[in-house]
C-alpha cells in the first residue's frame, strides 16, 4: 500500500510538472507584441503603396483623381489580405 | 534645445567634409554609431569563438545562443533549403539588434530611428529575394502573383493587388523598424523632459513612467530586430519554395 501511495503522489508531481511549460508558452507576452505591430504596420503600408502608385498613375495619365481612388481601395484590399495571410501563418505555427 | 525631443535624430557630421562627384560623404554621427556596432558584433564573435571550451564561458555562451537562435530561426520557417543564407539573416539581425541596443545607452544615436537606413536594409532583402526567386524558378516566380483557384473574369483585379501587397513589403518592413524605434525614443526624451521642468515635487511620476518605457524599449529593440530577421526568413520561403 505504501508503495502504490508513493507512486501516486510521484505521478501526480509528474503532472503537475507537465503542465507548467505549456503555460508559460501560452503566456509568452513578448512574441504577442510582435505579432500585434506586425499585422498593423502591413495592414498600413499597403494602403500607401496603393496610393502612391495611383497618384503616380495618375500624373502620368492625366487622369487627376479617379485611379488614385481606384488605387486606394485597391490597397485597402491587398492590406487585408496581408492580414489575412500572416494570421493564417500564425495559426499554422501552433 | 536639450528639452526638444527630436533634438536626438539631428545628424551631422564629424571631421572634414567629403565631397565626392557631387555626393555628400562625409563621416557623420550616424556612420560612427554603425561602425560602434559593427565593431561590437565582430569583436563578441571574435572573442566568442576564440577559446572554444567545452564549458563555455559568459562570451562564448552568447556567440553560441545568438548562432542556435538564428539558425532556429531560419530552420523553422523557411526550411532547411534557406540554410545557405544563414550569413546574411544573421548579419542582418546582429546588425539591427544592436544598433537598436547601442541606440537604447545615454548620449548615443539610434541609426535605426532614420528611415533612409531601415528602408537600405528592407530594399536590398527585397531585392534580394525577388532575385533569387527569379534565378531558382525562372518566369514561373510570376505565378506567386495568381493565386490558385480564381475565376478568370476577377484576374486582373487580384493580380493587381497581389502585385500592391508584394510591393508594400519592404515598405511595412522599414516603416515598423523606424517608427518603433523612433517613436519609443521620443517618448523616452519628453517623459525625461518632464522629469527636469516638473522639477524636485512633481517629477517622480514621469521618472517612474520613464524607467518602465526604458525597460519596454529595450524589449522592442529586441523584438524588432527579431521581427525583421523573421519576416525576411518569411519572403526567403516564399522565394524558395514556391506554393501558396
Amino acid at each position: 500500500m505504501k508503495n502504490l501511495r508513493e507512486i501516486s503522489t510521484r505521478l501526480e508531481i509528474a503532472r503537475k510538472n507537465i503542465k507548467k511549460p505549456q503555460k508559460k508558452n501560452n503566456s509568452s507576452n513578448a512574441a504577442s507584441i510582435g505579432k500585434a505591430l506586425k499585422i498593423s504596420t502591413e495592414l498600413v503600408a499597403s494602403v500607401v503603396v496603393g496610393s502612391t502608385i495611383g497618384f503616380i498613375l495618375d500624373n502620368g495619365f492625366d487622369t487627376k483623381p479617379l485611379l488614385t481612388i481606384c488605387f486606394f481601395f485597391m490597397g485597402v484590399a491587398a492590406g487585408i489580405l496581408n492580414v489575412f495571410r500572416s494570421a493564417k501563418r500564425m495559426n499554422k505555427k501552433f | 534645445m536639450a528639452l526638444n525631443p527630436m533634438h536626438q535624430f539631428e545628424v551631422y557630421k564629424i571631421g572634414p567634409e567629403i565631397n565626392l562627384g557631387g555626393l555628400n560623404l562625409s563621416f557623420t554621427n550616424a556612420s560612427l554609431f554603425m561602425t560602434i556596432s559593427s565593431i561590437l558584433i565582430l569583436s563578441l564573435l571574435f572573442f566568442g569563438t576564440k577559446k572554444k571550451l567545452l564549458v563555455p564561458s559568459k562570451i562564448q555562451l552568447i556567440t553560441e545562443m545568438s548562432y542556435t537562435f538564428v539558425a532556429k530561426m531560419i530552420n523553422e520557417t523557411a526550411g532547411s533549403s534557406a540554410k545557405s543564407f544563414f550569413p546574411f539573416i544573421f548579419t542582418l539581425f546582429m546588425f539591427v539588434l544592436f544598433c537598436n541596443m547601442v541606440g537604447m545607452l545615454p548620449y548615443s544615436f539610434t541609426v535605426t530611428s532614420h528611415i533612409i537606413i531601415t528602408f537600405i536594409l528592407a530594399a536590398i532583402v527585397f531585392v534580394g529575394v525577388t532575385v533569387i526567386g527569379f534565378v531558382k524558378h525562372g518566369l514561373k516566380y510570376l505565378e506567386l502573383f495568381v493565386p490558385k483557384g480564381v475565376p478568370v473574369v476577377l484576374l486582373p483585379l487580384i493580380i493587381v493587388i497581389e502585385i500592391i501587397s508584394y510591393l508594400s513589403r519592404p515598405v511595412s518592413l522599414s516603416v515598423r523598424l523606424f517608427a518603433n524605434m523612433m517613436a519609443g525614443h521620443t517618448m523616452l526624451k519628453v517623459f525625461g523632459g518632464f522629469v527636469i521642468s516638473l522639477g524636485l515635487l512633481g517629477g517622480w511620476l514621469p521618472l517612474g513612467f520613464s524607467v518602465a518605457l526604458t525597460g519596454l524599449e529595450i524589449l522592442v529593440a529586441f523584438l524588432q530586430a527579431y521581427v525583421f530577421a523573421i519576416l525576411t526568413c518569411i519572403y526567403l520561403n516564399d522565394a524558395l519554395n514556391l506554393h501558396h
